[in-house]
């Protein structure tokens, strides 16, 4: 469980990401132009030691998110404090020793991982990018990697070819972990793996955690793994976090209709005669949202169950009334007009 | 009980991996029934051998070695015939210590056999779907078109206008929105849902008989995973259509399955009633199926934020087959009394209850 008292190591505040979609120079005069609101002033933050979840469906904004927090893309608005430092501005040669403290895990298990070298090399280059070190000391230190990562010593002379999908993500982990880095943003980490596998790595990262009080930005649509890694989760829609919370209590006592939606696809998924503790009627309306034509007020309602069960009232779709994220009691936010069970 | 409408027995699907000098057994001996009406899941790891054996059923997997035996007896209605008949005659093989030696096939002959057999089958008959729906649509034509396509080629309608209705017709029962409008879609303005329920129209639009679904969930956000499990679930019920369903998503399997196999290192495990053979609870499983099982995170590890049970090691490789169970080196069920048995020699597939069979030495004798 998160202690109090640790510090804050990331803190978000109104961060938004909006891409252009220019096509060719006619797009000034034909009006195809103009921009796609991928991330929408989000604010959060991440304790030492604590891991954070992040959910919603594709293109939601949540892989947009974790680069913008590397600074991999640069934000359009927002600041982004590491460590009580603002880094929203800081220029590549700047941010160059803050990447030793803040690293990425991405979905594809080959990403930063040559093929033409061995593993040995691999955890060399990560391990003298920042520092001088001997030869000797490598060696050491790539064997405690290993050890941390519960790889055999025989893998360091073998090529990422040579290395199935759970020991490719430990060779990535090892090679994040070579650094020293103290804040991860694991972009789906298990989700090109076996479910044993799966079970192999989320068991290494919250062993990692324990020993080395790292701090997780853990993004997943699994939502089962998410429950099982976060301490805290914050569920996106189209750009906006629409709810966020202890994890027990967005899981157990969602708020928001899209966050019960989701949850509730996976009871049913598992269990065909689940009770619902809230009959929410589940119509045939999932479209696919429209950036060029955005919804008006909630982004959320073409969806909504609540909003047509309401008979649509109109708070949802005035545009001057974009529910924002508020407070329903320990630190559980909601973005809806009308949260469930009020 | 009639008769099975897929009956695959001791199937043998060979690779050679160039990388490793050695000839994978991606699918060996694979036995498998599939009733009229009925769904059989088929979980496994990946390289347990799960899609190979489907493409091997659809005659997709063409080269050397490739299929080299076992037999695949087709009986709906209109067709009954063994879908590898007379096949072996065109491989000869050469097994020493565990490894396989040598593969001699004449490869066009092969193929020529297998078309002739497969003629008719493929897309009428069987029909399939895949994993990745866009991959498998035609980004240059539209959906409609696509299906139209399909209807004229499996289902005897020529005219084009017909088709097209059937097609429509197709769209609608797959639930996707406006489906006159949506014909003259392209993949692309669709989202990955909405392509994976056309794949599912253009299959069905033939009426097969026998549908293979290769992961047709996976990649597929979790709410409209549930929907097309949902859909599927409707469809099989209001078509009586017979399916195959791989996934390595047990969830997935638990809803739509009837009975499920379990596969691991090109070989069925486990076999029997969903309803047994998911149950955390039920007695008689293989130790495989019970890890996996207990791999998955479920409310009770997330409230007790325990560590998941992982399988330790990796999934072995086919190449040397050891004389014991695959599964000997990362088993945690072995007692003194079987371990001998269990590194010496491959159990058989036993019967531990009615129309359940498990292949470990723990249920022997």
């Amino acid at each position: 469980m998160p202690q109090t008292k640790s510090k804050t190591i990331l803190e978000v505040h109104q961060l938004s990401k909006h891409f252009s979609r220019k096509r060719g120079v006619l797009s000034a005069f034909n009006r195809r132009g103009g921009t796609i609101p991928a991330v929408d002033n989000v604010s959060f933050y991440l304790r030492e030691n604590e891991t954070m979840g992040l959910v919603g469906e594709s293109g939601c904004g949540k892989t947009t998110v974790a680069r913008t927090i590397l600074r991999l893309t640069q934000p359009t608005s927002g600041r982004i404090e590491f460590d009580g430092r603002d880094i929203t501005h800081l220029s590549d040669s700047e941010l160059r020793p803050l990447r030793r403290d803040m690293q990425m895990i991405f979905q594809d298990l080959d990403a930063g991982l040559n093929p033409k070298m061995r593993v040995s090399d691999i955890l060399k280059e990560a391990i003298t990018v920042h520092e001088r070190v001997s030869d000797a000391e490598v060696e050491i230190k790539s064997r405690l990697l290993l050890d941390q990562v519960n790889l055999k010593y025989s893998k360091l002379g073998s090529y990422s070819s040579e290395l199935s999908g759970g020991e490719k993500r430990r060779v990535g982990i090892a090679r994040v972990l070579a650094v020293g880095a103290r804040l991860l943003v694991a972009d789906e980490p298990t989700s090109a793996l076996d479910v044993s596998i799966q079970a192999q790595v989320v068991n290494l990262l919250r062993d990692l955690q324990k020993q080395l009080g790292l701090s997780y930005l853990f993004i997943s649509h699994d939502l089962q793994v998410v429950e099982l890694m976060s301490h805290k989760v914050a569920v996106m829609y189209l750009g906006k976090i629409v709810e966020m919370g202890l994890t027990e209590r967005v899981s157990g006592a969602a708020r928001h209709p899209y966050t019960y939606i989701l949850w509730s696809s996976l009871v049913e998924k598992h269990n065909r005669e689940a009770t619902q503790p809230i009959r929410v009627e589940r119509r045939a309306t999932w479209g696919v949202f429209d950036f060029e034509r955005p919804a008006r007020g909630c982004r959320f309602a073409p969806r909504c169950p609540v909003y047509e069960k309401r008979g649509r009232p109109a708070e949802c779709t005035d545009p001057a009334n974009e529910p924002q994220l508020r407070d329903v009691g320990g630190g559980h936010q909601v973005a809806c007009h009308f949260p469930l069970g009020s | 009980m009639a008769q099975p409408l897929l009956k695959i027995e001791n199937l043998r699907t060979y690779f050679y991996a160039h990388s490793k000098q050695a000839f994978v057994r991606s699918v060996d001996g694979v036995s498998l029934e599939v009733g009229q009406r009925e769904t059989v899941g088929v979980v496994g790891e990946s390289g347990s051998g799960k899609s190979i054996t489907a493409m091997s059923v659809m005659g997709l997997i063409s080269g050397g070695p490739g299929v080299i035996g076992g037999s695949i007896h087709y009986a709906s209605d209109k067709v009954q015939k063994n879908l590898l008949e007379g096949l072996e005659n065109y491989v000869q093989l050469e097994e020493g210590n565990g490894r396989v030696l040598t593969v001699k096939k004449d490869e066009s002959g092969w193929q020529k056999a297998s078309e002739k057999l497969m003629a008719g089958m493929r897309g009428k008959e069987i029909a399939m779907i895949f994993q990745n729906p866009r991959a498998s649509l035609n980004p240059y034509i539209t959906v409609g078109e696509q299906i139209t396509e399909a209807v004229r080629l499996h289902s005897g309608i020529s005219a084009v206008k017909e088709a097209r209705e059937r097609a429509i017709h197709w769209l609608e029962r797959v639930k996707i929105d406006s489906p006159r409008l949506r014909y003259n879609s392209y993949p692309s303005g669709m989202s990955g849902g909405m392509c994976q329920r056309a794949m599912i129209a253009m299959a069905l639009s033939s009426e097969p008989s026998l549908l293979i679904a290769d992961e047709p969930t996976t990649g597929l956000d979790a709410t409209i995973q549930s929907k097309i499990v949902d859909l599927l679930q409707e469809l099989k019920n209001e078509t009586g259509i017979s399916t195959l369903l791989i996934s390595h998503d047990i969830s997935v399997i638990t809803r739509l399955s009837d009975r499920v196999a379990v596969l691991y290192g090109g070989a069925v495990v486990e076999y029997g009633p969903a309803s047994q053979l998911l149950d955390a609870q039920a007695g008689f499983k293989h130790p495989y199926t019970a890890a996996l099982l207990a791999s998955v995170p479920n409310q009770q590890k997330i409230r007790a934020r325990a560590n998941l049970q992982a399988i330790e090691g990796e999934v072995p490789d086919t190449i040397n087959t050891p004389p014991g169970c695959r599964f000997y080196a990362r088993c945690n069920q072995i007692t003194p009394e079987i371990r001998d048995k269990c590194a010496a020699i491959h159990p058989e597939l036993k019967d531990v209850a009615p129309g359940h069979q498990v292949r470990c030495w723990r249920f022997i004798n």
